[in-house]
C-alpha cells in the first residue's frame, strides 16, 4: 500500500498487487477543482483490465466527491477497457444510494457491499 | 609561593618583587653585619679579657722578677743602712720603663733610696688604672742576717708601677684584635651575603624579573625558563610550580575565552533567531490579521447570502392561500431552514381538475448557490408542468440538462435529489383491480431519485416506495434519461402520503443519533386517523423533541397529503 494522494483527514491508497485504490477517512473537499488530484490518479491508476475501488474505510464523501466519483464511473464506462469493481460498507449511511447511483451508471460494474 | 602567585596575577605589583628582594638583601646584609660583630666583639672581648689577665700575671712576675733582680743589693743596702747603695738600687729599679716610684726604707722607716718618674698624663690613664691598679704596688721586706744570726727585716722596698706603661701593651693589643676583629667580622659579612646573594637573592631577583615580564593576559604565552644551576633545587621546583600554573592559568584564560566566544556566537545566534521568529510572527500575525479581516468580509457575506437564500427559498414556496384551494387532497406541508440555510424544495402546482404537480427536492449542500439551484429548478419545473408536460422522463430530461448545464456554467457542482409526483384525484384509466377491496379515490405516479415515499394505509399500515432506481441525482451528469423510471401508488379514502427530506429522518441529538426513517414511520403510523395538519404536527413535535437543544443542521421538509 503506498500513499498517492493525503489530507488532514484523509487519504488515498494504492495497492498495485491487487490494483485497489482505497479511498480513506472524511472527504470534504470544496468542488471538483479540490477533487482534481484524486480524479486524476483514479482515471490514470489502470488503463485497461482489473480495477477495485474500496471505499469501506470512507466515512464521509461530501456531494462534489460523489460527483467527482459519478464522473470516474462514466469515465471508465466510456473507456470500456476496465473492470471495475466497487466495494462498499453497509455501516456507512453515504453509501446506499450513492453506490447504488454507481452502479447504475455503469451496469457492468460489480458492487461489493460488506 | 603564595606571594608570587599574587605579584604575577596583579600586574600593579610587579615591580615591587624586586624591590623587595633588594630591601630583603639590605636586611640580610645588616642582621649579617650584626650578628658577626656581635659575635666578633664578644669573641674580641673575651681575647683582651684573657690577654688582661695573662698581662696582670706577667706584670706581677716582671715586679716580682724586678724585686728580685735587686734584693740582694736593697737588702744590703738596708742592712748597711748605705743611702748610696740604696739609690743605687732605686735609680735600677726605676730603669725599667714600666715603673713609676720606688722607694727603699730601712727598718727604722728612713729613706734610704727614693726614684719616682713623671709622666704626661694619659688619655687613657682613668682605664690603664681602672683595669691595671690594683696590680702596680708592690712592697718587698728585705730580711738578711745578721752577723750569721737568724734573717730578719732589715728593710722594705715599695715599688709601684705604671698602669699607663702596664696598659700600654694591653692597649696595642686591644687595637690590634680590634682592628683584626672588624676586619674579620667585615669580610665574613661580606663573604655571607656574597655567597647569599649569589646563590639565593640574585636567582630570587631574577626569579622576579622574569615573573614581572609574564603577560597576564597570556600568561602561558612564555613560561619562565628554568636559571642556569637552579634545575634541581626548590629554585627549579619553584619555577616548576609556577610554570604549571601558568599554563593551567592559560588553559582557564583559553577555556575562558573559548565559552566567552561560544557564548558571543550564540547569543548572535539567538538575537538573529529571535529577530528571524519575531519577523516570522509579524508576519503570521499580519497573515492572521488579514485572515481575520477575510474571515469577517466572509462571514459578512456568507450571513448576507444565507439571508439571501434563505428569502430565495421562502419567497418561492407554495402560499397557504394556494394550499388552501386545494380540494380533495388534504395537504399539510413543513419548512424550517436550518441556520445555515440548505437547499430544500418543494413546490405544490395545481393543474387544473384537482390534479396536482408536488415536487420535492433536496439540493447538495449550503448557501446562495443551493439557494439558487433549488431556484432554477423550480422555475424549470414550473416552466414543465406549465407548458403540460406529463411524459415524466421527457420532464426529468430538459430539468436534468438545464440544471446540468446551469450548473456547470455556475463552476459548481451542485446536484439535487428530486422526486416529481403526479397526483389526479381519480383511479388511472388503466387500472386494474388491486384486490384491496376499497374503491381507488386517486392515484400518485412518482419519478425521480429521492427520499423514499411514505404510505400509510388504513390501520396504519406502512408501504415504503424506495425511489433509488427512479431516476439519479439532477445536475450530476448529462443525461439521465436512461435511469428515469416511474411508479404509480394508487389512493384510498384515508391513506396518507408523506414526502419530507434527510433532515428529517438525518436530524441528530446531542449523541448524534439520527432521527431515522424508522421513528418517522412509526409516528407517522401511530397517527394514521388523524388529519394531515395533525400528522404533520406530530411528526414535528417529535423531530424537535429528538433533537433538544442541538443546532439544526439541514433544512427540515415535510409535507403530507391525505386522500380524502
Amino acid at each position: 500500500m503506498e500513499i498517492v494522494v493525503s489530507g488532514e483527514q484523509y487519504s488515498v491508497e494504492w495497492d498495485a498487487p491487487t490494483r485497489t485504490a482505497a479511498l480513506k477517512g472524511i472527504l470534504r473537499l470544496n468542488g471538483l477543482e479540490e477533487y482534481g488530484p484524486i480524479a486524476r490518479f483514479l482515471s490514470s491508476a489502470v488503463p485497461e483490465g482489473k480495477m477495485t475501488l474500496d471505499v469501506r474505510s470512507l466515512e464521509f464523501l461530501n456531494s462534489s466527491g460523489i460527483a467527482m466519483l459519478s464522473k470516474f464511473v462514466i469515465e471508465i464506462r466510456n473507456r470500456k477497457t476496465v473492470d471495475l469493481n466497487v466495494v462498499g460498507s453497509t455501516a456507512i449511511s453515504w453509501q446506499g444510494k450513492s453506490l447504488a447511483n454507481l452502479c447504475k451508471l455503469m451496469p457492468s460494474l460489480k458492487m461489493e457491499i460488506i | 609561593m603564595n606571594s608570587f602567585a599574587a605579584s604575577v596575577v596583579d600586574p600593579a605589583t610587579a615591580v615591587a618583587p624586586t624591590a623587595r628582594f633588594r630591601s630583603l638583601t639590605a636586611k640580610q646584609a645588616i642582621v649579617t653585619v650584626v650578628v658577626v660583630l656581635v659575635l666578633s666583639l664578644l669573641g674580641s672581648f673575651l681575647e683582651l679579657f684573657i690577654a688582661w689577665n695573662h698581662i696582670r700575671g706577667q706584670v706581677r712576675e716582671q715586679a716580682s722578677q724586678m724585686l728580685n733582680t735587686v734584693d740582694g743589693s736593697a737588702a744590703e743596702a738596708a742592712y748597711q743602712l748605705s743611702s748610696e747603695l740604696g739609690q743605687q738600687v732605686v735609680t735600677g729599679l726605676l730603669g725599667y720603663q714600666v715603673v713609676d716610684t720606688v722607694e727603699l726604707r730601712d727598718n727604722f722607716g728612713d729613706a734610704l733610696g727614693k726614684a719616682s718618674r713623671s709622666r704626661e698624663p694619659d688619655m687613657f690613664a682613668g682605664l690603664a688604672r681602672h683595669l691595671f691598679g690594683d696590680v702596680t704596688t708592690y712592697h718587698r721586706s728585705l730580711m738578711r742576717s745578721r752577723n750569721n744570726g737568724p734573717v730578719t727585716e732589715v728593710g722594705r722596698l715599695d715599688l709601684v708601677l705604671s698602669p699607663e706603661a702596664v696598659a700600654h701593651s694591653f692597649f696595642d693589643l686591644a687595637l690590634v684584635n680590634g682592628g683584626l676583629g672588624l676586619f674579620r667580622s667585615l669580610a665574613i659579612v661580606g663573604l655571607v651575603v656574597g655567597i647569599f646573594y649569589a646563590m639565593i637573592t640574585r636567582p630570587l631577583v631574577r626569579l622576579s624579573q622574569v615573573v614581572s615580564q609574564v603577560d597576564p593576559d597570556h600568561p602561558g604565552a612564555r613560561l619562565i625558563t628554568v636559571l642556569p644551576g637552579h634545575g634541581q633545587d626548590e629554585l627549579g621546583q619553584l619555577i616548576g610550580s609556577l610554570n604549571a600554573m601558568l599554563t593551567s592559568s592559560q588553559r582557564g584564560l583559553d577555556q575562558r575565552d573559548r565559552a566567552q566566544a561560544d557564548l558571543t556566537a550564540l547569543t548572535h545566534d539567538l538575537e538573529r533567531r529571535v529577530a528571524e521568529r519575531t519577523a516570522e510572527l509579524e508576519t503570521a500575525s499580519n497573515q492572521i490579521h488579514s485572515l481575520n479581516l477575510q474571515l469577517k468580509a466572509d462571514n459578512l457575506r456568507m450571513g448576507a447570502e444565507l439571508d439571501v437564500s434563505r428569502r430565495i427559498q421562502q419567497m418561492i414556496l407554495p402560499t397557504e392561500l394556494e394550499l388552501a384551494q386545494i380540494k380533495g387532497l388534504d395537504v399539510a406541508t413543513f419548512m424550517e431552514p436550518a441556520s445555515e440555510v440548505g437547499g430544500d424544495y418543494y413546490d405544490i402546482l395545481q393543474a387544473g381538475g384537482g390534479r396536482l404537480r408536488i415536487g420535492i427536492g433536496d439540493v447538495t449542500g449550503h448557501g446562495l448557490e443551493s439557494g439558487v439551484v433549488m431556484l432554477m429548478t423550480q422555475s424549470a419545473v414550473r416552466t414543465l408542468v406549465t407548458s403540460d408536460e406529463n411524459d415524466a422522463v421527457r420532464l426529468l430530461d430538459v430539468l436534468n440538462r438545464t440544471i446540468y448545464k446551469n450548473v456547470e456554467r455556475m463552476g459548481s457542482d451542485k446536484n439535487l435529489t428530486l422526486a416529481l409526483l403526479d397526483y389526479r384525484p381519480e383511479a388511472p384509466m388503466d387500472m386494474v383491480d388491486d384486490g384491496t377491496g376499497q374503491p381507488v379515490t386517486g392515484h400518485l405516479r412518482v419519478s425521480g431519485q429521492h427520499e423514499s415515499v411514505i404510505v400509510i394505509r388504513q390501520g396504519g399500515i406502512i408501504e415504503l416506495i424506495d425511489t433509488v432506481d427512479l431516476g439519479l441525482p439532477i445536475g450530476m451528469i448529462d443525461d439521465v434519461k436512461e435511469f428515469i423510471a416511474e411508479v404509480t401508488i394508487l389512493l384510498h379514502p384515508g391513506d396518507t402520503v408523506v414526502l419530507y427530506t434527510d433532515g428529517i429522518t438525518e436530524a441528530a441529538d446531542s449523541t448524534h443519533t439520527l432521527y431515522g426513517l424508522e421513528r418517522l414511520c412509526e409516528v407517522v403510523a401511530s397517527h394514521w386517523q388523524a388529519e394531515a395538519e395533525a400528522i404533520k404536527a406530530a411528526v414535528v413535535a417529535d423531530v424537535r423533541r429528538h433533537i433538544g437543544s442541538q443546532a439544526l443542521y439541514d433544512d427540515l421538509t415535510l409535507i403530507v397529503l391525505k386522500q380524502g
